[in-house]
């Protein structure tokens, strides 16, 4: 079900759970609510749906110590066997979050009704992976006889965590929706505020004393399923932020702040350097002969030895550990990396702040202010006339400080750059009274890519041999850094020869070598050494081949290359320059008897170029491809196909070698 | 991670709430921390595991059934970044069977330094659903880094009145320098107590258990030795991590284990007899050709219809019906208030007109019965999941079931629970394997036939129409049986038409070249399991390059982005499995424009890999258009390790021969070169 939790990707743990009413003995009748909503006709819009949605209402009711209590009523209908998915209602809850009861019934086409049972509730922890050891749990319906043509409707009710005073309404979801409802029962004296995204803000009505309600009808699906490289379905969707307590602020800017001020209260003291802590930044800063070293040093030491594991429980979610917890242990979260980074760099006298994000360019808007995000990372204040051009990611914050933006999570990306997702996206830095929204840096061309050179010998049998050396910068090697920590070494080698192999068929590996991995700060070189069989064929008296023997910059976004109208924005991953240059020595006794053309596409956010020339028994490719911007508008869709058809036919570009 | 494996308690059935004498014995010593070596210590990297990103250095298990507990220990060597990851440790436990106690952990620093695991360790909820509540507790060893050892035990205790034989699942991914497991089972299954034992201590048949089994997976050197006093061990050294290879066998089916089993039957023919037989009686009492089995029959077939033509109005009526493995399953409480029951006779699967593949194997099998046939029930392995061992004594190998029937003085195997099937046909994962069957002189273990490649197969052909810039398009017509029109039947039991198009168009984008696009039309034969599957495809976009003087085309439209199996992985540890054997015929006739001509294409070929597969191609140019044929067969479904150098080489040549192209010139010049 949508909506239940705000901030679902960084809702954080449980541990106790409250007893919950569930269907035990004899099967009840459906709540007449549940009966009108099942009677509402399926629309015309949802034809293509595997579901729709015919009823959604919520109900937040406020007491005076601005504890929440909400209600969820929902019903949706089954279209198609694959939509059977969306009946599967779920709720999250936590050791902070009663949950009163989850009933659920389905309504099938010819009126009869059935109640779910005990039996076809399921609980499971929320998060499974080893490393995030959360205590929030999951409770899913599987709902009787939920087939096409049936309806299923669902009636949960929660505490909400008594610490948090906004909850966010997901009004939008990957089938239509007819009707949906937010409603608001505040304290006597109580006021709320809003924040509306991707949508126009609706206007409450007041349906009681201190009781508003907002209605929606008719909201279309958002459904990316055949949409390439869009952004994060999240970041597209349509949703609304609702306040209250200290948190219902007016205006935009009052309301990141007392965001930024909420987080600033949960880690009072949490980064205060311990003597230890003061000892160790000293210790690795000592002769440091600038700033870029001192950061670079310390961003080094935690990213390699402080191991990223999880440990929260309710508030936990949202507040870090001590930082002296935090450095005996070395294993800690975002938040917690984030606060051993702030505590140590203040033992070097160095001020940095949380800088709330997520993980995904686009979820944080700054036109629309709330606590979605998933993420935590450092904002580093900069000295005035810092200007060390390896700190590239910084960005200059309305009150003149200029920060320094770095994930200390992110193992592999040195400070001074951040990775692809987090460039041009919005944080809310945490700075007391001058907490606010914060656009980050896309970073040049420059500071990421890919130089790749190779030199190869052709023989008349159409086997290629050679050796081709690689050296990847900023998000690119990253990438690779990342890879080779998240395996061993035969998954490394099976990797690179699977790449390689989709390129040189007949691919013999002889060995690869990579350089300068555990250097952050340096480009990450590997060494390829390979042959293979049947690179070029014979077809009569000619022998053809490919001069562009390894990589590829072509992109399956099917979509816009079968020339479908584009309604958003393409990701193009991230700036960088990626340059190939080829040698292919040729057997003797062949001549070249044609060459693919050259390739010239200059776009406003990328440029490709290649050549193939061919001089004495010498083959050379040469390609240079630049990417300058993280992704591009719809608008921009017909360009981005005429670069990508560029690129493929110079990928498919074959040389044609004649028998003397 | 490290994630410790426990016994299958479901799998073995051995929790049984049986009356035992209170055991007042004193805990026997448990693996204790050891100091490290110095070479341990230093060591960067291991020899015996090269690239390993951690290692094993030992791994304990000892299981001490008569105290109820089973106690783990390992330490661990962390080679690499990678290796980290095991310091995070899960121990996923049966909640209220079980408790995991003694919980202690250690990291060592490569110059010496612990640092022991402190703090309160977490206990989570990892799945719930009535009153089966599985748990996991998890603790993330301090401050580890490459180089570390990692060393942590623990215990797992259950109550007086269970007891619980050990699975010793020893082959894991990573190396293992030194294991050692123990058990000292029951009392009463140690020397001289049996009898005394078999009195009270029944199997979930109630049968008195009087036997302790063992099955292993071992390297050929390595017994299960056993003492006089009834203690059981297994010692190993260097054992090599789990095997991860392409096309491999179920990896359960391969993986060095011995799982430990209390039985009321002392070796495999006699519980396999006894298994069968009773397996054999619940088929027979749940097929009975009842009174209401024969009345639906006979609204079925006509008295004078073949036994052919009975067994196939037969097959199609059962097919016909709810298969809630294909639809959704039922729980408990909507057959309740739908006032159904779970099926316990062929006759409430029919009346009920829905049931799970099993039901409606059996239903089929009565209904064969009922109209004068003898036909006969086989439990067979899903090979998907699992490789039937005859050894090992549990019937919980065997998935599924299919059914013989005697038709005109021949055996046919059929799969009426497998819903889209054909009638003659199985699922392959119902086809090769192993399980037990009935026959007329009573039931025994036996193997399905395999299927042939002539009953997979697929056929493309279609009309290509070029010009001269390379610019292309034309229609394809698709004709599947076997497996893959199976597959996409089902495809659609699951999802509407318009999915499953969706599906088709994606993975048609797979095999068609760069620049071409291809949709799916329509799909002719869908709802009807026994006509070939025809889809009806277009193609458009731009077909290879355009030089200033040519045009090159790849030579085998469907086979540019084509990925051979095993051409990159020169070595093979374990058997290989392709699930069946198929064919595969292309025929594409490309439509020239008027101005280019044939310069050079792909050689004929035949390339065979004598008695298991062949590629053949053939290039056939005529006057404007040039045909293009490809066919694979591949005859064989499994080798051996042994013939893997063969496989290989056959795949790298059809991978060399597959990338061959089609080059035109302009008609005037084009005739020189040939």
């Amino acid at each position: 079900m949508r909506g239940w939790h705000l901030l679902a990707a960084s809702a954080f743990c449980s541990l106790t759970v409250a007893t919950t009413a569930l269907a035990k003995d004899k099967p009840v009748p459906a709540p007449d609510w549940a009966a009108e909503a099942a009677k509402t006709p399926t629309p015309a819009s949802a034809k293509d749906s595997a579901a729709v949605i015919l009823f959604d209402e919520y109900l937040i009711t406020i007491d005076e110590q601005n504890h929440a209590v909400e209600r969820e009523r929902f019903a949706v209908r089954i279209l198609k066997p694959q939509g059977r998915g969306h009946a599967h209602c779920s709720i999250g809850y936590d050791v902070d979050e009663k949950l009163n009861y989850f009933r659920s019934w389905t309504i099938t086409a010819d009126g009869h009704q059935l109640q779910a049972m005990e039996g076809d509730f399921t609980d499971h922890g929320a998060y499974s992976a080893p490393v995030l050891l959360f205590t929030e749990r999951i409770r899913t319906v599987n709902p009787p006889a939920a087939d096409p043509g049936a309806v299923v409707v669902c009636e949960t009710e929660a505490h909400l965590r008594p610490y948090m005073f906004e909850e966010n309404w997901e009004i939008q979801s990957t089938v239509p929706v007819v009707s949906e409802a937010l409603e608001i029962d505040l304290p006597p004296g109580g006021h709320f505020a809003q924040s509306w995204d991707k949508y126009p803000a609706v206007k409450p009505v007041e349906t009681g004393a201190n009781h508003l309600r907002w209605e929606i009808k008719d909201m279309p699906a958002l459904d990316l399923e055949n949409i390439h490289d869009a952004p994060a379905w999240r970041a597209l969707a349509a949703r609304m932020a609702v306040k209250w307590g200290d948190a219902a602020v007016n205006g935009t800017e009052n309301q990141w702040r007392a965001i930024g001020l909420w987080q600033a209260q949960l880690e009072e003291h949490r980064p205060d350097p311990t003597p230890e802590i003061t000892a160790k930044a000293l210790e690795l800063t000592a002769g440091a002969p600038d700033l870029y070293t001192k950061l670079s040093r310390i961003t080094d030491y935690i990213q390699k030895n402080v191991r990223y594991f999880i440990v929260a429980s309710g508030i936990g979610g949202w507040q870090a550990h001590y930082a002296g917890d935090i450095y005996r242990n070395r294993y800690g979260d975002c938040k917690d990396k984030t606060t051993l980074l702030i505590s140590m760099l203040q033992a070097i006298g160095v001020r940095a702040y949380y800088l709330h994000v997520d993980s995904r360019r686009g979820i944080i808007d700054p036109d629309a202010p709330s606590l979605a995000g998933n993420h935590m990372i450092t904002a580093i204040e900069l000295p005035e006339g810092e200007n060390d051009p390896r700190l590239m990611a910084r960005v200059k914050a309305s009150n003149g400080k200029t920060l320094l933006i770095f994930d200390p999570t992110d193992e592999e990306t040195p400070v001074g750059l951040i990775r692809a997702a987090l460039q041009g996206a919005y944080g809310n830095i945490s700075d007391g009274p001058d907490s606010r929204v914060l656009e980050m840096p896309v970073l040049s061309p420059e500071s990421a890519g890919l130089t790749r050179t190779g030199s190869f010998t052709l023989t008349a049998d159409g086997a290629l041999a050679g050796d081709v050396t690689e050296v990847f910068s900023g998000d690119d090697a990253t990438a690779e850094r990342w890879f080779i920590k998240g395996n061993d070494s035969k998954t490394v080698h099976e990797r690179l020869e699977q790449g390689l192999g989709a390129d040189l068929p007949g691919l013999a590996f002889k060995g690869f070598e990579f350089h300068q991995e555990a250097d952050l700060d340096k480009p990450l070189d590997l060494d390829l050494h390979l042959s293979a069989a049947n690179y070029a064929h014979v077809a009569g008296p000619l022998l053809l081949l490919r001069p562009r023997v390894l990589g590829s910059h072509a992109r399956v976004v099917s979509d816009v290359m079968e020339g479908k109208p584009r309604k958003y924005p393409i990701e193009m991953g991230h700036p960088g320059r990626w340059r190939d240059s080829f040698d292919i020595t040729l057997p003797s006794g062949y001549v070249v008897d044609e060459t693919p053309d050259p390739v010239s596409v200059d776009v406003d956010f990328a440029s490709y170029h290649s050549t193939v020339t061919a001089k004495d028994n010498r083959l050379h490719y040469e390609r240079d491809y630049e990417v300058r911007r993280v992704e591009i508008p719809a608008n921009e869709a017909a360009a981005f196909r005429r670069l990508q058809v560029a690129i493929l036919n110079d990928e498919k570009g074959t040389a044609v070698l004649k028998k003397q | 991670m490290a994630k410790v494996h426990f016994m299958r308690i479901a799998k073995s059935a051995f929790i049984f709430p049986v009356l035992l004498v209170s055991l007042a014995l004193p805990c026997k010593l448990h693996a204790q921390f050891q100091a490290p070596t110095d070479e341990e210590l230093k060591m960067t990297a291991d020899p015996k595991a090269p690239g390993a990103a951690a290692v094993f250095l030992n791994v304990e298990e000892v299981t001490d059934d008569p105290l109820h507990y089973h106690s783990y220990y390992a330490r661990i060597k962390v080679l690499t970044e990678k290796g980290k990851e095991l310091a995070s440790v899960e121990l996923p436990y049966t909640h209220g069977e079980f408790k995991i106690t003694d919980i202690k952990a250690r990291t060592i620093h490569p110059d010496g330094t612990i640092i022991p695991l402190q703090g309160k360790l977490e206990d989570l909820l990892a799945f719930k659903n009535g009153d089966k509540q599985i748990n996991r507790r998890v603790f993330n060893l301090p401050s580890v880094e490459v180089g570390s050892i990692l060393e942590f035990r623990f215990e797992l205790r259950y109550d007086d009145n269970h007891f619980s034989s050990p699975s010793w699942e020893i082959q894991r991914p990573y190396f293992v320098h030194k294991a050692h497991y123990a058990f000292t089972p029951f009392k009463a299954f140690m020397p001289g107590l049996q009898n005394a034992t078999s009195t009270y201590l029944t199997d979930e048949h109630g049968n008195p258990v009087h036997s302790l089994i063992w099955w292993k997976i071992l390297p050929p050197d390595v017994q299960v030795k056993t003492d006089v006093a009834g203690h059981f061990s297994v010692d190993l050294t260097d054992i090599p991590a789990s095997p991860d290879e392409q096309w491999m066998p179920p990896i359960e089916s391969v993986l060095y284990k011995v799982l430990f089993y209390y039985k009321s039957v002392s070796n495999a023919t006699e519980f396999w007899t006894s298994e069968a037989k009773r397996w054999s009686k619940d088929v027979d009492h749940f097929a009975e050709p009842s009174k209401p089995i024969h009345e639906a029959v006979a609204t079925i077939v006509a008295p004078g219809d073949s036994d052919l033509d009975k067994a196939k109005k037969l097959y199609k009526a059962v097919q016909a019906l709810d298969n809630t493995d294909f639809s959704r399953r039922r729980s408990q409480a909507e057959l309740k208030q739908m006032g159904l029951n779970a099926a316990k006779r062929a006759e409430d699967t029919w009346s009920q007109k829905s049931g799970s593949r099993e039901d409606i194997a059996l239903l089929y099998l009565a209904m064969l019965r009922a109209a004068g046939l003898t036909a006969y029930a086989m439990k067979v392995v899903d090979r998907a999941h699992g490789v039937f061992d005859p050894s090992y004594m549990y019937i919980g190998q065997l998935n599924d079931t299919i059914v013989i029937a005697s038709i005109g003085g021949k055996d046919v195997v059929l799969d009426p629970g497998e819903k889209m099937c054909p009638f003659q046909a199985v699922s392959w994962r119902h086809s090769g394997a192993g399980g037990i069957r009935q026959a007329a002189p009573g039931p025994a273990p036996a193997n399905s036939p395999l299927l042939p490649y002539t009953a997979n197969q697929l056929t493309r052909t279609g009309n290509i129409t070029l010009d001269s810039k390379g610019a292309a398009s034309g229609q394809f017509q698709f004709v599947m049986t076997g497996q893959e029109a199976l597959s996409w039947r089902q495809a659609e039991l699951r999802n509407d038409p318009d999915e499953v198009k969706k599906r088709f168009d994606n993975w048609l984008r797979t095999i068609v070249p760069d620049g071409m696009e291809a949709h799916l039309d329509h799909f002719l034969g869908m709802d009807d399991p026994d006509v070939n599957l025809l889809a009806m495809v277009k193609v458009q976009g731009t077909l290879g390059t355009a030089t200033s003087k040519r045009l090159l085309l790849p030579g085998f439209f469907f086979e540019t982005k084509g990925s051979h199996p095993f051409v990159n992985e020169d070595k093979r540890m374990e058997p290989v499995d392709m699930h069946y054997a198929d064919e595969v015929t292309d025929q594409v006739i490309y439509h020239l424009p008027a101005d280019l001509a044939m310069e050079g294409a792909p050689q004929d070929t035949n390339i065979p890999w004598k008695g298991h597969a062949i590629l053949a191609t053939k290039t056939v140019p005529a006057t404007g258009q040039i045909t293009i044929a490809r066919q694979m067969v591949r005859g064989f479904t499994f080798a051996k390790p042994e013939e893997y150098q063969d496989l290989r080489g056959f795949y790298q040549k059809v991978a060399g021969a597959d990338q061959q192209q089609l080059v035109l010139a302009a008609a005037s010049s084009a005739g020189k070169g040939n």
